[in-house]
């Protein structure tokens, strides 16, 4: 077995030390899966992504990427922080903290510029990047000019241009119309075959066989109550009701 | 069966009945003015806003518009340090409408950069500078007596009058060229500059946010005297109730700002944020900027040499 | 208490950009080490509510305005250094967009709000709070004295650097060049609305945005005190989110604006520039915040006043001038009292204590 690329153990963090987001969580992702978080709101998917992403750090716990363990001390590094951050990617659920500069050619060329890259390769790269998400017509607009399909578009594009080898999506598709979230699954596809290690936080369940090799799934209590491929979970519908992912009226049971 | 879900409470009759809003609709013309406070706090979120997003007047191309944003801040800092050491009033006023052939050379409404300028002196020079007009200030040869003081005549005075115009003068001409400044340049590409000219990194990162903030902290407080407005239709009322409410809405608000403000943060940091606003466009100095750099210089001594001349 | 330009000469602010240069170089290291990068939104946040809470100023007659500013909470959280940060950035923000106080004055204002007052202000606050539990009412009310005095040491500073201007910079026929008042004018005329008015609002919001803290959120006490011991009672209690802690502090605010009501329809009063009459500003802008002043003392004390005639107005005006009055008059009481008598003399203390020294910060990471 090929070592994984994320690999937590035992990871605890409560927010403003005393309400907890993850309580004992562990997680192997191997380079080129995809893996689906499942869970109710509020049930530590989006805690569980910023620490894969480095940006909030467990109270207990190990986390390691590419073999090395993250460390906040370790991230004030400039040398290893550049190498965490351009090879790992996050697609925030909320594209307004996201966007956050003048123009969309700034927004897509942050990541590029503050990795180092030189600003000619780095243009070139946003117009590839434009061309192939087809948002050509936006790159001179303000952000908070598009609408939200628009601005998620941006998002992606922002950082995809820094070609990171993982990415982490948190409710990539939640509050999109139903063009943008056909456009973004066949993009997921594409991510896939081109051997990306995807992690995705959702509670779609509908879109999941064609998005995700394996899924975990959380309980409301901060813990993971299941680990298996996709179409074994979703068979399992006591455990889908009991970790309140459906509603026993939902469409997919009647299935 | 209606919309309540089969776990949930059914909803209470009074919300699936249609009836009509709480107080009747239309005039019965009774008006109050808007609250100082309120307006002087849209008023601040306002001007502020304008000042800081004035993109659409960055990106006229004008004179000052095409400069290197270093050069532009560091010409105009060196202009504001001239100012300062003019004592000639002539001089001064000479200056003072210099700026005003920049801002119209930057496509700037003349009446608006002057309009824009005057609005802080009055408040912060004008009246406060009025005593030193007078003998009891500044002594000194009264021009208009206003009345006798041991048999001595006591009023305005020339040399009250003279500092008080020196004071107004350079007042105007300083704030004038700061507006210059911030009226051309867009927001990011100042903080860039600062970082250029040696601002710490760490300065350059919470004068970003703090901006961000800032809006959202005006326009909360604005929002809480706009509900405590409400509050008091009739007058009077449970103004403890009133309280809570404005309280609840305004932490709502605060408490959003700040949580987006955090994840602006994080996904700043997320894709190798460290401090340093990195721009595509490059600080490339033109032809454009070594003239006006040395135009600014040249005017800057001619007024110092000529200063040496007439004043004293 | 910002200093515009054009009010001292650039010798002066030559001297002060040189000093502070080092100061905020020294800061930016502190702060690196104190309060690491995950602090950055608090202290932007503490920028912003700076900048708000130097809104609300109230001219005085020499060149300034009395105002709280906000440094001495700053500093008590998150340590001297940070709050010299935060609030030389909200000065910044406020020279370079609204022209409150100069660009080339901007080393002078920040060394008087930015490092003497929280400095000072610190300095008294761990003098008096000792080591004291992070919930004791000595910690409040160290605060609230340390508050007091850092905003008027500040403010002394700001009249002699404009009372030194006219023997310092002046023609040959004595005309002066800059500011034109002596410190026998400059001195009284800035330290008496700062000790009466502008040092209690910096007190009242200090301490009752500790006060709360000590209620809902002791780990944000924590941040800037980690080597102090929480008490059981400490542990056991359920911190509440920074939500409620925005709200207190934002009621707070609206609570002392109503000294805000005295400043005159300035820059922020007018949403259109059209309206702009210079007269206006002088004559009836005060009468409009007096008028809206009464509105609200008519609300909140006499319901029923706001909503008639002119003799209302005046009425519940005057009683709500009295109220303020009555409420000054009891915190500097009390503050006599808790000070042994010597509220006067903390203030040249203060003025004299930048040598105060800088309570060194542990290295502990915060909680």
């Amino acid at each position: 077995m090929t070592e994984p690329v994320l690999a937590c153990s035992d990871l605890r963090y409560a927010y403003l030390e005393r309400f907890a987001a993850l309580d004992g969580v562990s997680l192997s992702v191997a380079p080129g899966e995809t893996v689906a978080l499942l869970g109710a709101n509020g049930c530590g998917k989006s805690t569980l992504l910023k620490v894969l992403d480095g940006l909030i750090f467990p109270d207990s716990g190990e986390f390691h990427a590419f073999g090395e363990q993250v460390l906040e001390d370790k991230l004030e590094d400039e040398q290893f922080n550049k190498g965490f951050r351009g090879r790992v990617g996050f697609v925030f659920q909320n594209s307004d903290a996201q966007v956050f500069s003048p123009t969309v050619r700034e927004e897509i060329a942050f990541g590029c510029l503050q990795l180092g890259l030189d600003r000619a390769t780095t243009a070139d790269r946003v117009d590839d990047v434009v061309s192939m998400l087809d948002i050509g017509e936006l790159v001179d607009r303000a952000p908070y000019q598009l609408s939200g399909g628009q601005k998620k578009r941006v998002a992606i594009a922002s950082v995809l241009v820094m070609n990171p080898e993982v990415l982490l999506f948190d409710e990539p598709t939640a509050a999109l119309d139903p063009r943008t979230q056909f456009w973004l699954i066949e993009l997921l596809h594409q991510l896939r075959t081109a051997g990306k290690t995807i992690v995705l936080a959702s509670h779609d369940l509908d879109t999941l066989p064609e998005l995700a090799d394996r899924c975990l799934v959380f309980s409301e209590e901060h813990r993971v109550v299941a680990d298996a491929p996709t179409g074994e979970l979703l068979a399992d519908h006591d455990l889908l009701l009991r970790v309140n992912l459906v509603h026993e009226r939902s469409q997919l049971l009647r299935r | 069966m209606t919309t309540s879900t089969a776990q949930s409470q059914p909803a209470p009759a009074w919300l699936l009945q249609r009836e009509v809003a709480l107080c009747p609709c239309g005039c019965i013309g009774k008006r109050r003015k808007g609250s100082y406070v309120a307006k002087t706090l849209s008023g601040a979120s306002g001007v502020l806003r304008q000042a800081m997003s004035s993109d659409d007047i960055a990106a006229q191309p004008g004179l000052l518009q095409r400069l290197d944003p270093r050069i532009k801040l560091v010409s105009l800092l060196g202009l504001l340090v001239t100012v300062a050491l003019l004592r000639s009033l002539p001089l001064l006023a000479g200056a003072y409408v210099v700026t005003l052939v920049l801002a119209a050379a930057s496509k700037l409404s003349v009446t608006f950069f002057i309009k824009r300028v005057w609005l802080f002196i009055p408040i912060f020079t004008g009246i406060v500078v009025l005593p030193a007009t007078l003998s009891i200030i500044t002594p000194g040869h009264v021009v208009l007596p206003l009345w006798t003081w041991h048999g001595q005549p006591q009023g305005f005075t020339e040399q009250g009058l003279h500092s008080a115009g020196l004071i107004i003068t350079r007042v105007a001409t300083s704030i004038s060229l700061v507006v210059l400044l911030t009226l051309t340049t867009p927001w990011v590409r100042l903080l860039a500059a600062l970082r250029s000219i040696g601002v710490p990194r760490m300065f350059v990162l919470i004068i970003g946010m703090a901006y961000r903030y800032l809006f959202l902290l005006l326009d909360t407080v604005d929002d809480m005297y706009t509900a405590r407005k409400a509050r008091t239709l009739g007058g009077g009322g449970d103004s403890a109730a009133g309280r809570r409410f404005v309280a609840a809405s305004a932490g709502t608000l605060f408490g959003k700002a700040h949580q987006l403000s955090e994840e602006v943060h994080q996904a700043m940091l997320a894709r190798g944020y460290t401090g340093d606003a990195r721009s595509l466009q490059v600080f490339r100095l033109r032809r454009i900027d070594v003239v006006w750099t040395i135009c600014a210089a040249a005017g800057a001594v001619a007024l110092l040499l000529a200063d040496r001349g007439l004043g004293g | 208490m910002h200093i515009p330009d054009g009010y001292l000469s650039p010798q002066t602010s030559a001297v002060f950009t040189v000093s502070m240069l080092p100061l905020w170089w020294q800061s930016a290291r502190q702060v690196r080490k104190v309060v690491k990068s995950r602090y950055v939104p608090l202290l932007a946040l503490g920028a912003a509510f700076s900048f708000v809470i130097m809104m609300f100023n109230v001219p005085i007659p020499d060149g300034t305005t009395a105002h709280a500013v906000g440094g001495a909470l700053i500093a008590i959280l998150l340590g001297p250094w940070a709050a010299g940060i935060a609030v030389s950035i909200a000065l910044l923000i406020q020279a370079l967009f609204f022209g409150d106080g100069g660009v080339l004055a901007f080393p002078v204002n920040a060394f008087n709000m930015a490092v003497l007052l929280p400095f000072v202000a610190y300095g008294v606050y761990r003098l008096l709070a000792g080591n004291a539990a992070l919930t004791s009412p000595r910690r409040v009310w160290s605060a609230a004295v340390g508050a007091y005095a850092g905003l008027n040491a500040a403010a002394l500073a700001t009249a002699i650097e404009f009372g030194v201007q006219p023997d310092l910079f002046h023609k040959a026929d004595g005309t002066p060049l800059y500011s034109p008042f002596h410190l026998s004018q400059s001195i009284p005329a800035m330290m008496l609305p700062h000790l009466l008015i502008a040092g209690l609002v910096e007190a009242a919001v200090t301490a009752g945005v500790l006060t709360y803290l000590q209620r809902a959120n002791v780990p944000v006490l924590r941040i800037n005190a980690p080597n102090v011991a929480l008490t059981p009672a400490e542990v056991a209690r359920r911190p509440v989110s920074p939500v409620r802690v925005g709200m207190v502090t934002l009621g707070i605010l609206a609570l002392i604006s109503p000294l805000g009501l005295l400043a005159p329809g300035g820059a922020f009063g007018e949403d259109a520039p059209e309206d702009l009459d210079l007269a206006r500003y002088h004559l009836s802008a005060v009468p409009t915040g007096l008028q809206k002043y009464t509105d609200f003392w008519g609300n909140a004390l006499l319901p029923g006043y706001g909503d008639g005639s002119p003799w209302q107005y005046v009425v519940s005006a005057i009683i709500g001038m009295a109220a303020i009055a009555v409420v000054a008059g009891a915190l500097v009481w009390l503050l006599r009292r808790v000070r042994g008598g010597e509220a006067g003399a903390a203030d040249i203390d203060g003025g004299s204590g930048v040598d105060t020294p800088p309570v060194k910060e542990g290295s502990g990471s915060p909680a």
